[in-house]
């Protein structure tokens, strides 16, 4: 009985197997349309080409489109897991943590004093850049991943380098020729 | 191999409700010709390259209903580069400055901000006051996270508002009065 319903079932496997037809229960208009539609069911298609149906019924809204990849290896490859690196990892996370936490009173006092002293301030100039660049550096790594666009990513890598270098002596400028970015705010706040 | 088709079609037909058994098979049935065919293991690899280069990636913003728990962080984030952002311009501006011919010195910019008329001030303070402030509360979220407190789903989702309240809050009082 089970052969009868299911003959693909005992096949083994031929070298070319005939294209099958099936029939599917549900009621659809397209089919009504399409010349030839009445055939019978055992009939061969008269062309080789695959019908694949649509998996996905719903449309697809991209806002992100996914960036160019290659394919390196095979589907069967494990995950690469680099090696631990604690430096890029751990350390790194408490590092950022720490500067974000020594950001609060930094943030706070100003507020309550009007302004910071020029050594309060310098320190707070320290930690935005750090902070700073730290944010962009994780906005890089999370839009353009590295086995994506691994030109376009260390492009905004050294960009992002010389952008904050390039802060780093503006903040010193700043801070050693003129009132100190607390100050400034301020004034330029009640302008 | 036909006569084992005929066969199968002539059960499902018998199968199927009187009412719809009145329509030609066709009409009432999709076809779907599965066409199946031995391939080599190279090309099979090949088939296999292809269709991973069409999978969707994530994240698939479009998807997701909005709320505060994904809306907050992602506002995080682009108060974070407004900030910095705005800090970064100002820092190259200021190097390049007397290469250039401007004046971003304390001085002159005050006298240059006195000179906007009130809605450019005004505009300028709310870009500037709302970043900073939903900024600022949004990192003791984050830093509470980090310390392993308020991650109850909906203690996120009280605190996410409470942030939006307060800094909306604080960047009117500090746009107006402050």
């Amino acid at each position: 009985m089970a052969s009868l319903l299911r003959p693909s079932l005992l096949r083994q496997g031929p070298a070319v197997a005939a294209p099958s037809s099936r029939f599917l229960s549900t009621v659809t208009r397209q089919t009504a349309l399409r010349p030839g539609a009445l055939a019978a069911s055992w009939q061969k298609p008269t062309t080789t080409t695959q019908r694949v149906a649509a998996f996905h019924a719903t449309q697809r809204q991209q806002i992100l489109p996914p960036l160019p990849q290659k394919i390196q290896g095979t589907a069967n490859d494990p995950v690469p897991v680099p090696a631990p690196e604690y430096v890029h990892g751990s350390y790194h996370w408490t590092f950022e943590r720490l500067v974000a936490t020594g950001l609060i009173p930094l943030t706070i006092a100003p507020f309550a004093a009007g302004s910071l002293n020029p050594l309060t301030d310098s320190i707070l100039c320290a930690l935005l850049v750090i902070h700073s660049h730290t944010g962009f550096e994780s906005c890089i790594i999370d839009y353009f991943p590295k086995n994506r666009v691994p030109k376009t990513r260390a492009a905004a890598m050294w960009a992002l380098r010389i952008a904050t270098v390039t802060l780093g002596v503006a903040l010193y400028s700043f801070e050693t020729n003129d009132v100190g970015i607390t100050e400034a705010v301020s004034r330029l706040w009640h302008a | 191999m036909a006569s084992q088709r005929v066969f199968q079609v002539g059960l499902r037909r018998a199968g199927v409700p009187m009412f719809s058994r009145m329509q030609p098979a066709g009409r009432i049935a999709q076809r779907r010709f599965a066409a199946t065919q031995h391939v080599e293991e190279s090309e099979g690899q090949e088939i296999l390259r292809k269709q991973r280069l069409q999978r969707p990636v994530s994240p698939h913003l479009s998807i997701y209903r909005p709320q505060i728990t994904w809306y907050g962080s992602a506002l995080n984030r682009v108060t974070g580069i407004m900030l910095s952002g705005s800090l970064y311009l100002f820092g190259i501006a200021y190097l390049a400055a007397p290469a250039m011919g401007w004046h971003l010195e304390t001085p002159s910019m005050v006298a240059a901000v006195a000179a906007w008329p009130v809605f450019a001030k005004v505009g300028a303070k709310v870009a500037l006051a709302f970043p900073f402030f939903y900024h600022s509360l949004n990192g003791l979220r984050h830093l509470s996270w980090d310390l392993g407190l308020g991650f109850k789903n909906t203690t996120v989702m009280r605190t996410g508002w409470a942030v939006v309240a307060t800094s909306v809050v604080a960047g009117l009082y500090y746009t107006f009065l402050g």
